[in-house]
């Protein structure tokens, strides 16, 4: 991954509009923004519907990125935008329910699956005994890697009550998967 | 998590419980988060990151498109302005050289307004002064007739005279 002058180049590059330097910013960061959105949504066409969304909105606005932290900047959009979809589509509730169906029928996939001994995503079907909040704060911890006071900050929330809920969030996720 | 980053977290915990809990924290997050490295997302797919690149391509299109047009759009706004005001510029300088005089000047000859012979400059302005002149005379005659007998006729010849001066104007 390109690390700071490199980086600092890229974003630059995108400033001036140049096609290829915002083809290097969707190579270094599909791959974590694409996992934030599938572990936040557990829909791999939503997923795709938001990552695309999330480069085009790069696009537009790039202009107003002033220095800073790029991750936090990108992230804060791509945080942004998965609130705007849920509003947008008054799915919020509805998520929730469609999660918990979506929970009941992997738990049975996975008990088949493990049955036939193969591997399959735990995780997500775990991370839905997580509520939401908890569940988009350990999500964008783990694929912004930005720091608990960047975080604390994009939340608008003192950093005690950051550190106190990814503590909470992340020793109940081992719990439910038993480890 | 690297070294500096755990000592960071567990500096940041101690400054809310005691050192034990803080080591205990830290080592919950540090699980935690092992279970997520050990089970990674789904990748996206090649399609979708070719597709999203040509998007972006065709946005930065667009976008240079839009500034293009909005550059067009100020010159224009620009030029249209330096017209309006050197229209504005022009009228205000002719119209302190005093055209519209020579407007007029044009329409009366300026022989007429510098001239004192009415007979000549127009020739219906003198009959009118001849007759108005005529019934001067005529109403000293009908003053002085008061006195002579002859007031009747005079009126009768006054009237005639003003129904004469009457056609003419009409």
């Amino acid at each position: 991954m390109a690390k700071g002058d490199d980086l600092a180049r890229i974003v630059n590059g995108c400033k001036n509009g140049d096609a290829e330097c915002f083809s290097q910013v969707v190579d270094m960061y599909a791959s974590r923004c694409y996992g934030y959105f599938y572990r936040l949504t557990c829909n791999t066409d939503v997923s795709d519907e938001l990552l695309s969304e999330l480069f085009v909105k790069l696009v537009k606005k790039i202009g107003s990125y002033n220095g800073g932290s790029f991750d936090g900047w990108l992230f804060k959009i791509a945080n942004n935008l998965f609130h705007d979809y849920l509003r947008a589509k008054q799915r919020r509730k509805k998520m929730m329910e469609v999660l918990m169906t979506r929970r009941e029928e992997l738990e049975e996939v996975l008990e088949s699956k493990r049955s036939e001994g193969e591997v399959a995503d735990r995780l997500q079907v775990k991370l839905a005994g997580l509520d939401a909040d908890t569940r988009e704060l350990i999500m964008l911890r783990f694929y912004s890697q930005l720091s608990l006071k960047e975080i604390a900050h994009m939340r608008s929330e003192p950093i005690g009550t950051t550190l106190s809920k990814l503590h909470r969030g992340l020793k109940r996720l081992r719990e439910l998967i038993g480890c | 998590m690297h070294g500096p980053e755990k000592e960071y977290l567990k500096e940041l915990f101690e400054k809310f419980v005691g050192t034990e809990q803080a080591d205990e924290a830290v080592e919950d997050i540090l699980r935690g988060e092992q279970i997520l490295r050990d089970n990674p997302a789904p990748e996206p797919g090649k399609e979708l990151i070719d597709s999203i690149k040509s998007q972006v391509a065709w946005s930065l299109l667009r976008r240079r498109e839009h500034i293009r047009r909005m550059r067009y759009e100020a010159v224009a706004a620009v030029a249209a302005a330096v017209i309006l005001l050197a229209t504005i510029w022009t009228g205000l300088f002719e119209r302190g050289r005093g055209k519209p005089e020579e407007m007029r000047a044009q329409i009366i000859p300026v022989a007429i307004w510098e001239s004192d012979n009415i007979t000549v400059d127009d020739p219906h302005l003198a009959s009118l002064t001849a007759e108005v002149e005529q019934i001067e005379n005529e109403l000293l005659t009908l003053q002085e007739g008061e006195t002579s007998g002859n007031g009747e006729r005079a009126v009768s010849e006054l009237e005639m005279e003003l129904a004469v001066i009457n056609s003419d104007l009409l």
